[in-house]
């Protein structure tokens, strides 16, 4: 396959698209404002800028082409300056496949490829290209030991591979912590509405709902949150709708999405650590989501600062679900972990009522009246802190670390010694006096910037062992 | 033992100077703002309390920016390199101690600001995949040494990552 090659011509109306959508935001304001004779040339002038910018995204499609040559992708592109990209196919770290509702219209796909480099190295981004040429350029360009076996891919006994079921899908959706996006996402949309809106009716609806009783508007809040749960639900569904995860030698391959198909490849070897999350409300219906750390992962899976593996399973199916995906992190017994010591309590309490304290403070100088709401609060932050005290905790076991910690959901973190990248522990003068230490340990992260764990007020002999663990030098 | 004792190093002495002479450049910046709202106040007969407590923080202040800290820091500040790993510690009210295997540090640069040129010392950063880590103030020749030295050990026995 060395013929070059060019993109589904699509790509020259997608290109057009995005600078339409660009400039429309300049171009309207033109029609309101001018008109007459003005308005003719306006007209002109834009339609020959339009002319010139379908010629040059002509061009520019045309000029830009791929082929694979020597176990290389081969790009070239460029009007006036000509640029050469060549991507070796072993530095090559993911290769993902989307299509937008669009592209499935036009059956393409379009394909990103990741390198090593992370954010600034060489990457490629082909617009849209046939579907089959897409997964045909995928098998080509995945570099694994022997190419030979690979290309009979049929032949091979079947792939462990795992679906969402539908009730758990629902489940995933009803439990998942969205609320809050959504919530954000409505205010925002409301703080605008406030701004179209003319002032007096705002205020006349003000006015009527303090008017009408408690009740209802705590029936309108129901109501309110009914909604938000539903937006929830369905965007979960979107999200993780059928979501599978297949296990492929040494790489793990994701699809999900119920509009956008979206895929994911994740080598085996990149992956940092396994993390088992469990918010407030999963965590008593005995649901955890699963999810990866992996190095220099594309910014499309960057979307949670990490991978889901898989969005909802019991508790109890986890070992099961890592022993065939992922065999390294998995527990063959379960461990209980190390606790943080009770005199640890009082520091986890303070930083968590210290917030609460200060809007009680807040409250109490500005509006008296809404005091009880701060009482709410500073009960809220007790509760938090005593459960983020009791979920702190870590085990050592051979050449693995597990650490569990809670800010809102309760995080469990499996991390190989190898894969730690430094250690810190830290000691302020009153948690030396109460012989506790605070924990760090970091891994690569997304786009070369570590990701960190903190475990705070251990016990500090016990922090002492964890570094003895870690430590690489033997004297 | 991993973190039992400090590091046996310390950074130069000279760091004392340097972090006096950068908390001295911004206490200057500080001072000069207070001397226009001084005259200020005085030339419009503002009350005077609050001109107290504003020149008492610029003394305070002053006194732990610029005299305080930079001894207690240099005091903290320790460092030790292994065959297979850096040791440091810092931190005044929070001290931390930092271990980096060899195996993990992926590149060290030395720096130099005009500050430190003018003490002679240049400082250390050494980097991994998801961390760097900076000793401050060392002898220009000490930490040209210290670079080598840790980037020779560093290249030996690569391990996948």
């Amino acid at each position: 396959m060395s013929e070059q090659k060019r993109l589904h011509p699509a790509v020259i109306l997608f290109d057009i698209w995005k600078v339409l959508k660009e400039f429309l935001f300049f171009i309207i304001p033109g029609f309101v404002i001018l008109s007459g004779k003005v308005l003719v040339y306006y007209l002109l002038i834009l339609l020959g800028c339009f002319i010139i910018i379908i010629i040059f995204i002509t061009i520019s499609w045309y000029r830009y082409t791929y082929r694979i040559e020597k176990d290389e992708l081969r790009i070239e592109q460029g009007i006036f300056v000509r640029n050469k990209r060549y991507i070796s196919k072993h530095r090559i770290q993911s290769i993902d496949l989307t299509q937008s509702v669009l592209h499935r219209v036009l059956n393409v796909v379009k394909i990103e490829i990741q390198t090593a480099g992370g954010g600034k190295g060489a990457e490629a981004l082909l617009q849209a290209v046939p579907k089959q040429e897409g997964e045909r350029l995928r098998n080509d360009l995945k570099h694994f030991s022997e190419p030979s076996i690979k290309s009979f891919e049929h032949e091979r006994p079947s792939r462990p591979s795992e679906k969402i079921s539908n009730k758990r899908l629902w489940i995933a959706g009803s439990t998942s912590g969205g609320f809050g996006a959504v919530l954000a996402v409505l205010a925002v949309v409301f703080s605008k509405l406030e701004q179209i809106i003319p002032v007096e009716i705002v205020n006349n609806i003000v006015e009527w709902i303090m008017r009408t009783s408690i009740v209802l508007m705590s029936g309108f809040i129901l109501i309110l949150l009914f909604i938000l749960w539903v937006l929830g639900v369905m965007g979960t569904v979107i999200k993780y709708g059928n979501f599978t995860i297949t296990k492929d030698d040494d790489e793990l391959l994701i699809t999900r999405g119920l509009l956008e198909k979206k895929q994911l490849t994740i080598p085996l070897r990149r992956i940092q650590a396994i993390g088992m999350k469990e918010n407030l409300v999963r965590q008593p219906l005995g649901y955890v989501s699963v999810f990866a750390k992996v190095a220099g992962g594309s910014l499309e899976s960057g979307e949670d600062f990490s991978t889901v593996l898989f969005p909802i399973m019991k508790r109890s199916e986890v070992e099961r679900f890592l022993q065939i995906f992922v065999p390294t992190h998995a527990e063959v017994e379960e461990r209980p972990l190390l606790k943080l010591p009770k005199r640890a309590r009082k520091y986890y309490l303070f930083r968590s009522m210290l917030p609460a304290l200060a809007i009680m403070a807040g409250l109490l100088y500005a509006i008296p009246d809404y005091f009880g709401l701060s009482i709410v609060l500073v009960v809220c932050s007790i509760f938090f802190g005593s459960l983020q005290h009791q979920d702190g905790g870590f085990c050592l076991h051979g050449e693995r670390l597990t650490i569990r910690y809670r800010t809102f959901s309760k995080v469990t973190m499996r991390i190989h010694r190898k894969r730690i990248q430094a250690f810190e522990m830290k000691q302020h003068k009153l948690q030396r006096l109460d012989n506790l230490a605070t924990i760090k340990v970091s891994i690569i992260g997304m786009l070369g910037s570590g990701n960190h764990y903190t475990i705070k007020e251990l016990d500090d002999e016990e922090a002492r062992s964890i570094a003895e663990w870690y430590s690489f030098q033997t004297e | 033992m991993a973190l039992r004792n400090p590091p046996r190093n310390t950074i130069a002495k000279d760091s004392i100077n340097v972090w006096k002479m950068t908390a001295a450049i911004f206490m200057i910046f500080f001072w000069l703002c207070l001397i226009g709202v001084t005259v200020a106040w005085i030339t419009f007969e503002f009350p005077y309390g609050y001109l107290m407590v504003a020149w008492g923080i610029g003394i305070l202040s002053t006194y732990v920016f610029v005299f305080l800290i930079p001894k207690l820091r240099f005091k903290r500040w320790r460092y030790e390199v292994f065959e297979q790993e850096i040791y440091i510690q810092h931190g005044i009210v929070m001290r931390t101690r930092t271990l980096i295997p060899m195996i993990r540090v992926q590149h060290v640069d030395t720096k130099q600001g005009p500050i430190l040129r003018k003490f002679n010392l240049a400082s250390v950063t050494i980097s991994t995949a998801a961390t760097t880590h900076e000793i401050p103030a060392l002898m220009e020749e000490d930490a040209s040494q210290l670079r080598d030295r840790i980037s020779t050990l560093a290249k030996v026995d690569e391990e996948d990552v």
